[in-house]
């Protein structure tokens, strides 16, 4: 029931009140930042769960339940599903077979959302070589990933549930596909709490349009909506409302949060009620907020050969995703637990050579500079670096009068490619196999709750104690059946 | 642990007064010594716990073929001695239990009861909730001067067991704004306050709380968390989240809860107003309830399959509001605690899954009046032109028009039959599908055609109609993806009898458009073999369309043919309404523009109007018409359910693991076996159904209901999960108080108000909030209710709020979601780039219950203040405390919008300081300042104005609105800012 009996600290076990905690614990207010200023008013949710403690200060951090290896995420969501067949898993066959119809027995009843299943078969538009000490076979279009390809592990057999894109992605994300449950970043926040002490710990930045699991993709379902995703925002304030009023400065603002303090500590005096102390320090907070987030989206404090690197252009101001790559190192050094960076198009229906082609022009050499950059940093051994999409795409061609696509690629839940690297994850090794189509999984299969479990376990977190009950029933991530990390991904 | 209270001996002072005398409620029976132990306070919660999982009802998960979830099947296991006790005390990890591998573990005290039940032979309980709540005597506390209703009997005799005392009342000031804030989700102004504060009478209070109950506002307040459980948005959810027409649902719970509709009533016309005996337009209304599930728009799904996951939302919804338990839990297996099963389940959806969802049209009586009024100004029009139409003129055109057309005949199909839909033949020869439609359907007409050889038929036309309850009026039933009422015929084809094929040939239609995609709608697509292509009349939905199909080799004898449609698209997009016609005529048939009438058939006035709607000579005229037809309002449609006819049944399956890819066996609707069955007799419907859930047979029917209004006004329920009344929720704080509300909410016809008043009007709700340091030691989370509710106000409420405080508050009620202002940002998260149009006018201050509610994009000043996305039901809401929120009251442009008003309503010229910082603190916070408040808030101002006035802070630019942006009203602004941000604004008190 209560995911951390034991784990919390002996100190915030003894407290009943945040204000003991403020008062006992001598930790100062600006050290527990998140800790407690984000500590949540009224009744935890799951009153049998959670020793009042925890649910006053729900952001307090918190124990794993073994050793982490890593210590965030940096979560490159490649939505729209690319297509493996492009990138990562070369299949000869497919080219031989090309323009004739799949058989029947592979097929076996999948539903497809566009293609009818006897659709034929398009053959692999680029030309595979094998990379780096690892000799993994990479397609011409990553020739930047090429050259860090001994830092990452390439899982080919990756398969999900859910064969369109809302579904899909919600499913990665919450483990479930209907929106309104727990995304994976709350799940963290709910398990490990925040070590930022003056920015959010969970962060969203998108780039290359808007992404079909919407907002319930970083929302916190049933956990305390705390634990929810912050996106940033593509235009106005990175995060919203964090600017000044315009014709004011930041001394009038600091006026006015002293005069709110004041006030409501006037107000306490008579109440007596230590949610009003809660309330001024989430002021406090959020004047901290204020002139923090300048100060990180500002990349004059990064070198030339940093920017160079990535590719970014902070003066473009549109958010590109090399920018947003960038911006994501920036958050995990300043303490934020969970970035996601989201990245749409990759949906090619119709002419997949080109779209493909186009979409790794804009991310290829960022998703390496990251892995390079944060090796350089020394952040790479307690940063775990995610890279994939929603599911892959068929072996067999899309095409369509009334659609107007030709030599596109449907979607396909059975089998896709995804990379991890960092954090605790094996470098340079590559994991499961599909068959001479393509189509299925034929060896190690990795199903998104399996690869929920890894993140998790990397984290430190035992996926079937990090539970939350809500009507009755004890929910977890990874859902109902039995699932498990990819012990043979990981170093330790 | 909870002591319970004890039972007194005589029946209480307020059952005497009450003239009523009720048996002893279980839980008085429960009461027990030191030495006690009860199965349902502490045994079950640690058997849920800890070994239900393995030993409860859910036969897949069970082990060792124990359950401990009933006496008889343990039986073999307990006993002081028994393998039960042996197997919690034992040293050996292989036999303990719980078992290491569970995560579980026993604590010490956990043990020590198990210990005392097994002693005392390990008597069983019913779960309490699943027993019937009776009236209780009302227990007689000692200090029986404090008491004002029987609320107050329960919580003060419980205080002094617990040997606490009940705070004093709040003083007036606090107790109006607590009061007008619960009842109408508004503050008092000043005035009101005042003239409260003034009346010495001694119902002066019961007087406003008359008032507030009969004020519409007070419909607007309580509509909100009923919405909040019924999941409502304005949008479809999902990616691509289109909006949606529902508001008239929204609407309906509003007057509902405004006429004090007994709740039974409520319940009964939400779940199925359309199967009342002459249902009237308001009942079907209110079945859009369940029509607040999510519908996935993207292209490619399958359809059905989103059905099914919104048939499994409405059965957890259903089971969360009416009876408070996670039926939910069984979708997949047997509930692991509660005594539901995965059968059960089922039937339960069973009992929910016989309607159609189709449109309901909702002609505001503004609306029938607006179009009568410019349909008679057209007539006058036409009428005019008819006379002075040139009779020669229109008769040359008439004569070519009829050369031009073909007669026709309509013909009455024999059989109409489809895979999924039903095919209903109309009174009219027309056909009507209904029922579920994927994503490839397929359609076969049988036509008994009348030719002979001298009088071949010769041509086919296939006629698209428009209908009322098709989405868009049809003639598609397209629903999502493409547009509403769309519709893609990829293929006809006909043959005879025998099979034998009739090649078609000409084809033309009197329009066509495809939605999505860059494909034309050549009527020739119907016949080329490729199912890709098709004709469809998209953006022309709501109008009657056809296509006309010449035979190759004309039909010259009387036989029956058969007419077959395929409708092939990436989503649903079959016909909805639809009739063949033949023709004789010996030319090629061919297709007139749409609306064209018959030239043959139809009478001449129609003939006329349409020529002056077409003839150039007319065109003045025509413009005339136009623009007039164009100011025609559109009647809007909301969303409800249709019990499907007796003839039509759809059949629920258990789905094996919960998964839609696996239907098993078809199950019959039913309730839980563990309640009273539906009435012998009455059918296993919707509607018998809704009945039960507020009958007697359903144990939770009052309890759930009155344990929200609970926690509305204290923060809490008196059952705290108010989600789950289950066998694993914990005890409710004062369960004999629970069960006397209960059972009084069902004595006093279910009304809402009346509930509302008992509340309010108990010394409980009365108390001053201010917490005392040993009280925040003795009860921190306020559960004894020593003192007053003091939480943060939802959202919604701190933004009326502050409308009301700067007078732009807007009165209007219902009508489509508004838009007030929030940065473009907000919005552009969603997918499709769709904009937020931000409200002119009144609109822009609307209450926020009329704020349209975008699914994956929701108003961000309320989504930061915990507010719900509409996803799925919500019994609870958070209650954060964040820095967001924070951010959002200092620096949201709305909030600056609303404390400039209010600065400019009280900064006025003739006013001294303290009178203008009085005046605002007011009208924030109702009571008067103190005098150290007022001197802080001027020197405040006093810092300010100076910046302004130097142009460090430039007022220009601050104020939103103001012109000319005087230094002094900016100043003021900010000290309306500072107030709105206050902890007491944003909290009842």
């Amino acid at each position: 029931m209560n995911p951390f009996p034991d784990s919390l600290s002996s100190c915030l076990l003894r407290e009943r009140t945040r204000r003991h905690f403020f008062q006992n614990c001598g930790v100062g207010v600006g050290k527990i930042a998140l800790a407690s200023l984000l500590a949540k008013e009224g009744f935890a949710r799951a009153a049998s769960l959670a020793p009042p403690s925890v649910s006053a200060s729900p952001m307090a951090p918190r124990a794993t339940h073994f050793n982490a290896t890593a210590k965030r995420v940096i979560y490159l969501f490649m939505a729209g599903a690319p297509s493996q067949l492009e990138m990562f898993d070369y299949k000869p066959k497919l080219a031989e077979l090309a323009g004739k119809p799949i058989p029947p027995s592979v097929i076996q009843g999948q539903r497809y959302a566009f293609i009818q299943p006897d659709a034929a078969v398009l053959g692999p538009c680029f030309s595979f070589a094998r990379q780096g000490q690892s000799g993994a076979e990479i397609s011409e279009v990553l020739p930047h990933l090429a050259k860090v390809v001994d830092d990452i592990a390439i899982v080919r057999s990756m398969t999900t549930d859910k064969f369109n894109h809302s579904p899909a992605q919600l499913f990665l994300n919450t483990g479930n596909g209907v929106p309104g449950r727990p995304s994976m970043g709350s799940w963290l926040s709910y398990g490990l709490g925040s070590e930022a002490d003056d920015l959010p710990s969970f962060v969203v930045l998108k780039s290359g349009g808007n992404l079909s699991g919407g907002a319930a993709m970083w929302g916190s379902g049933f956990l305390p909506s705390t634990h929810q995703g912050v996106p940033f925002r593509e235009s106005g304030d990175a995060i919203l409302h964090a600017s000044n009023p315009s014709g004011l400065d930041t001394r009038s603002q600091r006026d006015a949060i002293d005069l709110i303090r004041s006030l409501n500590q006037e107000r306490a005096s008579v109440a007596g009620d230590p949610e009003i102390t809660t309330r001024i320090n989430a002021y406090e907070m959020a004047f901290r907020m204020q002139s923090r987030a300048p100060e990180l989206m500002d990349f004059g404090s990064e070198s030339q050969a940093t920017l160079d690197l990535y590719g970014a252009k902070p003066e473009d101001g549109k958010a590109s995703f090399a920018n947003n790559v960038l911006l994501a190192r920036r958050l995990a050094e300043r303490g934020s637990r969970f970035i996601q960076v989201y990245h749409s198009g990759w949906d090619h229906h119709s002419q997949v050579e080109n779209g493909v082609r186009r979409q790794c022009q804009t991310t290829d050499q960022a998703c390496a500079a990251l892995i390079t950059d944060l090796k350089q940093r020394g952040m790479l051994d307690d940063t775990l670096v995610i890279w994939g999409g929603e599911f892959g795409r068929t072996p067999m061609v899309e095409a369509s009068a009334a659609l107007g696509r030709s030599l596109g690629r449907d979607h396909h839940p059975q089998a896709f490619t995804m990379w991890m690297a960092g954090g605790g994850v094996k470098p340079g090794i590559q994991y499961g196999q599909t068959d001479e189509l393509g189509f299925n999984v034929i060896e190690n299969p990795v199903h998104v709750h399996d690869l929920q479990a890894t993140i998790l376990h990397c984290l430190g977190l035992d996926h079937k104690r990090l539970t939350f009950r809500q009507n009755g029933l004890d929910f977890r991530l990874t859902g109902v059946e039995e699932h498990a990390p990819v012990r043979d991904l990981l170093t330790g | 642990m909870l002591p319970a209270v004890s039972p007194r001996p005589h029946p209480s002072l307020w059952a005497l007064l009450l003239g009523i005398f009720f048996p002893t409620a279980g839980w008085v029976t429960q009461s027990l010594g030191e030495d006690q132990v009860s199965f349902n306070r502490e045994i079950r919660p640690i058997l849920a716990g800890n070994c239900y999982d393995c030993h409860g009802p859910d036969e897949e998960s069970r082990k060792a073929d124990l359950r401990l979830d009933i006496r008889e099947e343990a039986e073999a296991v307990l006993g002081a001695e028994g393998e039960l006790w042996q197997r919690i005390v034992t040293e050996d990890p292989d036999d303990l239990m719980p078992p290491a591998d569970s995560h579980r573990e026993l604590s010490s005290e956990q043990i020590g009861l198990l210990k005392k039940w097994l002693q005392r032979d390990a008597p069983y309980e019913e779960h309490w909730a699943f027993r019937p709540p009776l009236q209780s005597e009302l227990p007689e506390p000692e200090t029986a001067d404090w008491i004002r209703n029987p609320i107050d009997t329960f919580i003060l005799a419980r205080l002094e067991l617990e040997g606490l005392t009940p705070s004093e009342e709040a003083d007036r000031y606090t107790l109006i704004r607590r009061l007008f804030l619960d009842l109408t989700g508004l503050p008092p102004t000043p005035e009101e306050a005042d003239a409260f504060v003034a009346d010495v009478s001694p119902d002066a209070y019961e007087k406003v709380v008359d008032r507030l109950l009969d004020s519409p506002r007070y419909g607007e307040r309580w509509a909100r968390p009923w919405l909040d459980l019924a999941r409502y948005a304005d949008t479809n959810g999902y990616e691509k989240d289109r909006p949606r027409t529902i508001w008239p649902y929204r609407d309906w719970v509003v007057g509902a809860i405004n006429k004090d509709m007994p709740y039974d009533q409520f319940t009964v016309e939400q779940l199925a107003g359309d199967m009342l005996p002459g249902a009237t337009r308001d009942q079907q209304v209110a079945t859009g309830f369940h029509r607040n599930t999510m519908i996935n728009e993207e292209g490619g799904i399958d359809p059905l399959e989103y059905r099914y996951y919104s048939m499994v939302d409405r059965v957890a919804t259903t089971g969360t509001v009416w009876m408070g338990l996670s039926i939910g839990c069984a979708q997949c297996h047997t509930h692991k605690y509660d005594p539901i099963t995965h059968t059960d389940y089922f039937r339960f959806m069973a009992l929910l899954n016989n309607a159609d969802e189709v449109d309901l049209d909702v002609p505001t009586k503004e609306i029938l009046q607006q179009k009568k009024a410019i349909e008679t100004q057209v007539a006058s029009l036409e009428e005019e032109a008819m006379g002075e139409m040139d009779r020669q003129a229109f008769e040359k055109w008439a004569a070519a028009l009829r050369a031009k057309a073909v007669p026709w005949k309509q013909i009455r199909p024999s059989k109409a039959e489809a895979g999924m839909p039903r095919l209903h033949i109309l009174k009219d020869g027309s056909v009507f599908a209904a029922g579920d439609f994927t994503k490839r359907e397929e359609y076969r007409i049988t036509l008994p055609i009348e030719a002979t050889k001298e009088r071949p038929v010769t041509a086919l036309r296939l006629d698209v109609l428009p209908d009322a309850r098709l989405p868009a009026h049809g003639p598609g039933i397209g629903f999502y993806e493409g547009r509403r009422g769309d519709f893609f015929l990829s293929e006809l084809s006909a043959k005879t009898a025998d099979g034998i094929r009739l090649a078609l040939t000409d084809p033309s239609a009197s329009y066509g458009k495809i939605s999505i995609g860059s494909g034309k709608a050549d009527p020739g697509n119907v016949i080329d073999g490729e199912g890709s292509t098709g004709w469809s009349t998209a953006q022309r939905e709501g109008e009657a369309h056809h296509l006309v199909l010449n035979f190759e080799t004309p039909i010259a004898e009387s036989v029956e043919i058969e007419i077959e449609m395929l409708f092939e698209r990436h989503f649903a997009a079959a016909l909805g309404r639809f009739s063949f016609s033949v023709s004789h005529a010996e030319k090629t048939a061919q297709a007139l523009p749409s609306g064209t009438p018959d030239p043959h058939g139809e009478e001449k006035d129609a003939l006329q109007r349409w020529f002056i709607r077409t003839d150039p000579a007319f065109a003045e005229t025509r413009k005339k018409i136009d623009a007039l037809e164009d100011r025609i309002p559109a009647t809007p449609a909301t969303l409800v359910m249709r019990e499907r006819p007796p003839s039509d049944p759809r059949a629920t399956h258990r789905h094996h693991r919960g998964e839609y890819l696996n239907a098993e066996e078809s199950v019959k609707p039913a309730v839980p076996e563990v309640f009273p069955p539906l009435p012998e007799g009455a059918p296993a419907n919707r509607l018998t159904f809704a009945r039960w859930l507020v009958s007697e047979s359903n144990p939770l029917a009052a309890r759930v209901p009155v344990n929200r209004a609970w926690q509305a006004f204290f923060g809490r329920g008196l059952l705290k999960s108010s989600d789950d009344f289950g066998t694993q929720s914990p005890l409710p704080s004062h369960p004999e108080l629970l069960d006397w509300l209960a059972v009084e909410f069902v004595k006093k016809g279910w009304s809402r108000k009346e509930l509302h008043r008992l509340i309010v009007s108990s010394a409980t709700y009365r108390q001053s909030s201010t917490i005392s340091s040993e009280l925040l030691v003795a009860d921190p989370e306020n559960v004894l209710l020593a003192r007053g509710p003091r939480f943060r106000l939802d959202g919604e409420i701190v933004r009326d709020q502050a409308l009301a405080a700067s007078g732009l508050l807007s009165e209007k009620m219902g009508g489509p979601g508004v838009y007030p202002p929030q940065p473009e940002s907000v919005a552009k998260m969603a997918y499709g780039n769709q904009t937020w149009p931000i409200s002119k006018g009144e609109d822009r201050h609307r209450r926020s219950l009329y704020t349209f509610a975008k699914r994956t994009a929701p108003f961000a000043a309320f989504t930061v203040f915990d507010g719900p996305t509409g996803e799925s039901c919500v019994a609870r809401r958070d209650r954060s405390n964040t820095p967001l929120q924070a951010l959002t009251l200092l620096n949201d442009s709305m909030y600056l919008e609303m404390a400039e008003a209010l600065a400019g309503r009280e900064a006025k010229r003739e006013r001294s300081s303290e009178e203008i910082a009085t005046a605002l603190f007011r009208r924030v916070l109702v009571r008067p300042p103190s005098a150290e408040e007022t001197s802080q808030l001027i020197s405040y101002f006093e810092t300010q104005k100076p910046r302004f006035d130097s142009g460090e802070l430039r007022a220009a630019e601050f104020l939103p609105t103001a012109k000319p942006a005087e230094p002094e009203l900016a100043a003021w602004t900010l000290v309306a800012r500072a107030l709105l941000n206050l902890d007491e604004t944003i909290t009842k008190e």
